[in-house]
């Protein structure tokens, strides 16, 4: 049947000029990465660079912007933040799901009440307990502010573990196990999958994530990748294709990390947006 | 049982190791106030880590700094970022004193420097720092009042003198545009917040003297005709209403715009001495970047007249436990470093040299002078009647008076300077 | 025995005590204090709080630049919609399972993933004018080879038109995340409801209508709450695209301003707990019009 379907046609349509709508902004930072400052200057937006292997900007983004330093300490808050995440997410989620409680009403209650609260509004209050607590401008600040607001974590284990059969802590109770052994040996092994989401999703975000580092670390040499990029735009800001570079270096990742695992990203995100 | 307690324990892992983050601080070795290394801010993001870092850092080690290293940040948003900081004990251990932080704050933030009566044997500029009788910053450099031009473009529209009114100032930049369509007469870095306070506070003095501040300071109507501060921002208000400045403002670039004014792409940039040599040093024209004297004229000599005033003001972190080193990084770079003659400023060491962007200002006979210090016991009084106005000083004011003299904003010139008049006046009957 | 029901009622909280302790910390003492900052004209710095009890509401509501950013949200709410309309539209024909379905997928999807101060400069890069290089951006260029070149505009200078720019901006970057969640719950849907449907020779308007958009009501609700609440919290893209310059500032972008550069915390702090009172209400009525919310999770 050769008929064509124009509903169909009509439908790539659309789809593909929208992904183009997506990708079109892109272009421009792209070719200009690749142009030196006068072929930058002189040519058009969407012309494409005379050389495609010229790495000079790119170079340049590398060794003077403190992009390095910036992906290092991405990475040891990454590092650090998830294993405190999945740490503090599990054991809610097991004491919880595990154990019936006096009170437990009222702790369930504090972390949907909690949820409800979005990070930007007590901000003001919140740098003060952190300045209170001498770790303004120190990593923690921000290792704490991750570990510590991170209520959606929380909910994935839930969820997740609701799907794990009591009947694996009964027969482990029966041959002895005490509860940290069922969590530990049991429990989290079971929850990898949830643990992936949250590692995805959460590691994402806290890759982009701009405000919490620009109020809390001003010191250079504590930079993220957000606010290594951002110190860039002054002293740089004569030469855009450097900027550009740069804003390539730091994209790159993430577009990687993408390809390689969009089916658990999808995942994460439907998951996460369950409250 | 044990596993229970591992469990509890493991669970307080993290609390505890920050906690040893939290609860002590890094302790010297070094004999009391001296740190192997010193954290100095600046607003300078573009020499900072060339000059500072490179070459005035080394420089103070190897020499009275003793060992001592200097770690250097720069921050593009200055004033916010560090203002910011000062919330906490930590904004570095040599400072400049962001706009805003009224003289009274001063001894809450900073250490004291010494006595306003010895410094100012040595020093210039000393009573800008001053909090009764008490220094506690001592301006980089000194600036004196004008504005930067490119000689080559103001030639090139046949102008030859430097305009002595506001009015003279208008024509010439309409001179400019229409002999060089593609110049852009006056760039007003509007994007950076910074650069346009200029035009509200470069003129203090011109018109009523020496002793303008403090009759600002019990003024209820500063901004009418005739006084400093309606002739600055009314001057703004008609270079950008006449279509003299860049088309948009919100996309300016004050790193390229000083390679352009270099160029000759922009003819004028309304800022002090210290830009000139950022200028001079843009592009491969340093002999194209004049500076002109403020057209105002003294109403009693008929000369051109300069005010010179201090720089950004450095100080010394009063929580800082580097107390001694950053008391020798504050004198060598006042004293030793060179900055004020490479900046071409008016030296605040009184025995070092000034530099040198006032030639034109020697040609033309221009009157060096400085504005009266408030009298005693009245450091703060100026500075708090801004803070109780709620007069915004970081930019927003003048960027609200380009926004509608360039049709952004609704409103008028009068209805600005109407609600500033009262918002002062408001601020004078605070000081009670 | 006991020793064992004993057991179970003091082990959770051991399990509990970080996140909670984290919890307390973080999210219920900061909101005390806000509220206990907000009547007192607090510096931040000063060890003395005076009180000064609802002055700082009252200054708020004749502070015509806060006024004006809570009015900017009006724009990334109206972005916010149509971010929804569209992830709708691309869920539903997305779900059709056609051919290359994943491969626009991961276009439409992957502006989501990209670091905030990023896609910033991406678009100051598209809208610039001519200035930095001696043509106009790549929004411009656009138009004028499409020969729409009239609607060529200062994207960020014209204060008209910034934050329909800035509202733009947010829709590229966050229409992925609905699409992924309009798809997921449209995939959710029992198949069986579709066999009927066909079986009745429904076409796919009726199938949208009678079958897709029932069974997102949920989604549809938790995507309205989540723009109304998201934009009144906008922060980064203004903020680090123009400071808040040019009529672009927001809610947050003040309340950050005024506490940490301009030192009033108080002022501040009555600005958050107005932010605060306004998602709670938002999320209470959602709750409420939205009943079959399964808020149990135990």
């Amino acid at each position: 049947m050769k008929r064509i379907d124009t509903f169909k046609v009509i439908i790539y349509l659309i789809l593909s000029v929208m992904c183009l709508a997506m990708v079109f902004p892109l272009i421009p930072l792209i070719f200009a990465s690749f142009k030196d400052h006068q072929e930058f200057y002189d040519s058009q937006p969407l012309s494409p660079p005379h050389n495609w292997f010229n790495f000079h900007n790119f170079y340049l983004a590398w060794t003077q912007g403190d992009l390095v330093r910036g992906f290092l300490n991405t990475g040891i808050l990454l590092a650090i933040s998830l294993v405190g995440t999945i740490m503090v997410g599990t054991m809610t989620a097991y004491a919880i799901d595990r154990f019936d409680f006096k009170g437990k009403k009222l702790v369930v209650w504090a972390f949907l009440l909690a949820a409800l609260v979005p990070g930007v509004t007590t901000q003001v209050a919140t740098f003060q307990i952190i300045n209170r607590l001498n770790l303004y401008d120190t990593r923690w600040a921000a290792i704490l502010l991750y570990t510590g607001t991170d209520i959606i974590s929380i909910y994935i284990f839930l969820q997740f573990m609701q799907s794990i059969p009591r009947a694996l802590d009964e027969s482990a109770r029966i041959d002895g196990a005490g509860h940290f052994t069922i969590y530990f040996r049991i429990i989290l092994p079971l929850l990898r999958p949830a643990i992936a989401t949250v590692i995805i999703i959460k590691g994402i975000a806290y890759y982009n994530d701009f405000y919490t580092p620009f109020l809390y670390m001003p010191d250079p040499s504590l930079g993220t990748v957000s606010t290594s990029l951002y110190r860039f735009i002054g002293p740089f800001s004569a030469n855009w294709e450097v900027i550009c570079a740069a804003t390539l270096l730091v994209i790159v990742p993430t577009i990687v990390v993408f390809l390689t695992l969009q089916k658990f990203i999808y995942k994460g995100l439907s998951a996460g947006a369950v409250k | 049982m044990r596993k229970r307690l591992v469990a509890g324990v493991a669970s307080s892992v993290l609390v505890a190791s920050f906690l040893t983050v939290v609860g002590y601080a890094p302790s010297q070795a070094a004999p009391a106030g001296w740190c192997k290394q010193i954290t100095v801010l600046t607003n300078r993001t573009d020499i900072a880590p060339t000059t500072f870092t490179k070459v005035y850092g080394p420089q103070f080690t190897a020499g009275p700094g003793k060992g001592t290293t200097v770690k250097f940040e720069s921050f593009t948003n200055y004033n916010q970022d560090v203002r910011t900081m000062m919330n906490t004990k930590n904004y570095g251990d040599v400072l400049g004193i962001p706009v805003g932080v009224t003289p009274n704050q001063f001894p809450q933030f900073f250490s004291p420097l010494g006595k306003a009566s010895d410094l100012s044997k040595t020093y210039r500029f000393v009573n800008e720092g001053t909090y009764n009788g008490t220094v506690y910053g001592l301006a980089q450099t000194g600036n004196a009042g004008g504005y930067a031009v490119n000689l080559k473009d103001w030639k090139a529209a046949g102008i030859t003198t430097p305009p002595a009114t506001p009015d003279e100032f208008i024509a010439d930049l309409q001179k400019i545009k229409a002999a060089e369509p593609s110049v852009i007469p006056l760039y007003t870095n509007y994007a950076t917040g910074w650069a346009p306070t200029a035009w509200t506070n470069s003129f203090t003095g011109y018109a009523q003297g020496p002793d303008a501040t403090n009759i600002m300071t019990h003024d209820k109507a500063p901004w009418t005709a005739g006084k400093d501060a309606y002739i600055g921002d009314d001057l703004l208000y008609q270079v950008v209403a006449d279509k003299l400045t860049e088309p948009d403002p919100t996309t300016t670039d004050w790193e390229g715009s000083k390679a352009l004014i270099n160029k000759g792409t922009i003819a004028t940039m309304f800022l002090g001495s210290w830009s000139v040599s950022q200028f001079q040093g843009a592009g491969p024209n340093p002999q194209d970047i004049g500076f002109y004297p403020i057209p105002v004229k003294d109403p009693k000599t008929g000369k051109f007249q300069t005010y010179i005033s201090g720089d950004i003001k450095q100080a010394i972190n009063k929580n800082s436990k580097c107390q001694a080193s950053a008391q020798a990084w504050l004198t060598w770079f006042e004293q030793d470093s060179g900055y004020a003659y490479s900046q071409g400023g008016i030296n605040p060491y009184l025995k070092g040299p000034n530099g040198e962007s006032y030639t034109i200002f020697d040609k033309l006979g221009v009157e060096y002078k400085s504005l009266n210090p408030a009298p005693a016991g009245h450091d703060a009084d100026n500075a708090n009647v801004w803070k109780a106005s709620g007069i915004p000083q970081d930019g927003s004011l003048e960027q609200a008076i380009i926004d509608t003299a360039r049709g952004a904003k609704s409103g008028s010139e009068a209805a600005i300077f109407a609600d500033l008049n009262s918002k002062w006046a408001n601020g004078v009957s605070s000081l009670g | 025995m006991l020793k064992e029901r004993y057991k179970r009622q003091v082990t959770p909280w051991l399990y509990l005590v970080l996140p909670l302790g984290l919890l307390g910390l973080l999210t219920y003492l900061p909101v005390a204090n806000m509220f206990w900052y907000s009547t007192t004209n607090w510096d931040g710095i000063d060890p003395h709080k005076q009180y000064v009890g609802l002055a700082n509401y009252a200054k708020i509501a004749q502070n015509p630049d806060i006024l004006h950013a809570l009015f900017n949200s009006i724009y990334y709410f109206g972005g916010a919609v149509v971010q929804i309309g569209l992830a709708l539209f691309v869920a539903t024909v997305l779900s059709y399972g056609f051919k290359g379905t994943n491969f626009f997928k991961g276009f439409l999807v992957f502006p989501f993933l990209l670091n905030s101060v990023a896609v910033v400069l991406i678009f100051r890069y598209l809208f610039q004018g001519p200035g930095i290089a001696s043509h106009a951006g790549g929004m411009d260029y656009l138009l004028q080879h499409l020969g729409l070149g009239r609607f060529v505009t200062q994207w960020l200078g014209n204060p008209h038109i910034v934050n329909f720019s800035l509202a733009g901006v947010s829709v590229w970057r966050y229409i992925g995340f609905n699409i992924v969640l309009f798809l997921g719950a449209i995939q959710s849907i029992n198949p069986e409801l579709f066999e009927a449907a066909a079986l009745d020779r429904a076409n796919r308007w009726h199938q949208f209508r009678y079958i897709i958009l029932p069974g997102i009501r949920r989604i549809t609700a938790l995507s309205l709450i989540l723009a109304i609440s998201g934009s009144i919290a906008v922060f980064e893209v203004p903020y680090i695209m123009l400071g808040g310059a040019n009529g672009s500032s927001t809610f947050v972008i003040e309340t950050v301003r005024i506490a940490f550069a301009e030192n009033r915390v108080g002022y501040a702090s009555a600005l958050a707990v107005i932010l605060l009172g306004i998602v709670l209400i938002v999320t209470f009525i959602q709750r409420n019009i939205f009943k079959d919310e399964q808020v149990d999770l135990v």
